[in-house]
């Protein structure tokens, strides 16, 4: 096959991709487990570990960027570089809210609610992303509609655990025996809570935008995209 | 056709049916009326801006095309638009410029080419036996892969195609108009006596552009145009082919994909054998073909 080293770019620059994919789901996984287990050690890793990633991604764009120049790429190799360079985007934020995952998880000294199942939708969550990354290495469409699909369902799961914290809120009993650090402390806890949900609803979300960009790179497909 | 029927009447020059048969043709016209070529350019307006829709110019039905008993052209069908540039392209021996110079039957002057099917034009088959080459070449122009300038001075060379028609009203207006819409006048426009050999390539390929449209062809039909010229002259040539597609219908073969991509309107894809394997928006060509050959092709996966 003609043009062997250029067919070898591209097949570095989907195993770079994929491994980049690989290093932001250890880290999102991390991040919940330090939040889960409030590990001090656990949240400074993958917030210090951020730099790395940051590197990979400008990599990887500078991998993306140097095939469009001098490769000129077309037709399926096109829509594999252009959605190889929205994918990575995607990513870095997955690590970005990783990284806030660990520091809601050095902020916070007790669960005020544990019936929130933040675990859980950070489970579904992970999972997508993992899926979506399948969907890529495949290039499973279906599996791209399954991914849109179970996003609904952790949007439903979010509204929940947000309703949930505002009704409790609402329904708690402030008096004169309340002490001013308690109110801070509940207002704290409440809105870290509420942007611990948002996060993991956007880690989601990112995972639909992967799938899409697959399925515009598989079939020339927006379906997904909105 | 001899110097004798060439009228000063520019109506009967938009036509490429010779004098005499369009003199038998006013007494029994066609129904259809399709081969009365100036009726029908008058009706739909050279000048009018490039819109969505566009007329169709040129169409190929069922062209084959044999050198000898080799088929270099193997049942094509397309629709050329107006007033937008189309690219031929595909590997060498695809038969892409067997299908231009099948446009203004410069194949006739190959004794082997043998060519069955139509090749219309404005709704006339050019290989009719009414058909004037001579007036067809005066309305579908051609420039070629290297420039080729007359060796004789810059304004002759524009002049030359009107004087051999002997329609020499308002000569330095036209050759000044053609050497503008050629994008070569601000260079030449003091130097129009020296001779055209001494001018750069790309000078020369825009001067050749000059000639060609001078004599107000519809149709420009480009065989590698820049493959002989610099990136700079590349350029230019570029551009100058996207701001004649205002005025005229351009046909290009290309060799370079590239080029394809950044000036054409609608690209064909030829494969070996002279299939033609698909036609589309040049946009859908190179982000999302449809056949996997093509997409092998323009991906540099086979060829």
């Amino acid at each position: 096959m003609p043009r062997e080293g250029y067919q070898e770019q591209l097949e570095d620059l989907r195993e770079d991709v994929l491994y980049m994919s690989e290093v932001v789901h250890d880290r999102l996984q991390l991040g919940l487990d330090a939040l889960e287990t409030k590990d001090e050690d656990l949240a400074r890793e993958v917030i210090d570990g951020d730099e790395e990633i940051n590197q990979l991604y400008l990599d990887l764009e500078r991998e993306c960027v140097n095939l469009l120049a001098l490769q000129q790429p077309v037709a399926g190799d096109l829509r594999f570089i252009a959605a190889s360079f929205k994918i990575i985007t995607d990513l870095e934020r997955v690590a970005d809210l990783a990284v806030n995952l660990g520091e809601y998880a050095l902020e916070a000294e007790q669960d005020m609610y544990p019936d929130v199942d933040v675990q859980t939708i950070g489970e579904e969550v992970v999972e997508m992303n993992e899926q979506a990354m399948d969907a890529y290495a495949e290039e499973d469409t279906d599996l791209c509609y399954a991914i849109g699909d179970r996003d609904d369902e952790v949007d439903m799961m979010c509204q929940d655990a947000s309703d949930t914290v505002m009704r409790n809120l609402i329904e708690r009993e402030i008096d004169a025996d309340t002490s001013e650090a308690e109110v801070e402390s509940l207002m704290r806890d409440v809105s870290r809570l509420l942007l611990t949900v948002r996060d993991l609803e956007r880690v989601g979300d990112h995972a639909v935008n992967i799938a899409a960009r697959t399925l515009y790179m598989v079939d020339n497909d927006d379906a997904l995209i909105y | 056709m001899t110097q004798d029927n060439v009228t000063d009447d520019r109506t009967d020059r938009s036509t490429i049916v010779s004098p005499e048969d369009a003199g038998n043709e006013s007494e029994t016209p066609d129904p259809s009326g399709e081969s009365s070529l100036s009726r029908s350019i008058a009706a739909e307006g050279r000048d009018g801006e490039r819109v969505g829709t566009a007329q169709t110019v040129l169409e190929a039905r069922d062209l084959n095309v044999y050198y000898d008993d080799v088929q270099a052209i193997d049942d094509v069908s397309l629709a050329i638009p107006e007033n937008r540039v189309t690219a031929l392209i595909g590997p060498s021996g695809c038969g892409k410029s067997t299908f231009l110079r099948s446009i203004n039957r410069m194949n006739d002057l190959i004794d082997a080419a043998r060519i069955e099917g139509e090749l219309l034009f404005r709704g006339k088959n050019v290989y009719d036996d009414d058909v004037d080459p001579v007036a067809l070449r005066r309305k579908v122009g051609m420039v070629f892969q290297h420039p080729n300038p007359f060796p004789k001075s810059i304004y002759d060379n524009v002049a030359y195609g009107l004087r051999i028609q002997d329609d020499t009203e308002n000569l330095d207006e036209r050759v000044e108009t053609a050497l503008k819409r050629a994008a070569l006048w601000d260079e030449v426009k003091d130097q129009l006596d020296e001779s055209a050999l001494d001018l750069s390539g790309g000078q020369q390929q825009r001067l050749c552009i000059a000639r060609a449209i001078a004599v107000d062809p519809e149709v420009i039909l480009m065989d590698e145009p820049a493959s002989a010229l610099d990136p700079i002259a590349t350029s230019k040539i570029e551009d100058l082919i996207e701001e004649l597609a205002e005025e005229y219908t351009v046909v290009i073969v290309t060799h370079n994909m590239q080029q394809a991509a950044r000036i054409s309107d609608r690209t064909a894809v030829f494969l070996t054998g002279g299939e033609l394997v698909e036609y589309d928006d040049t946009e859908t060509i190179f982000e999302n073909p449809e056949s996997q050959r093509v997409e092998d092709y323009i991906t540099g996966k086979f060829g």
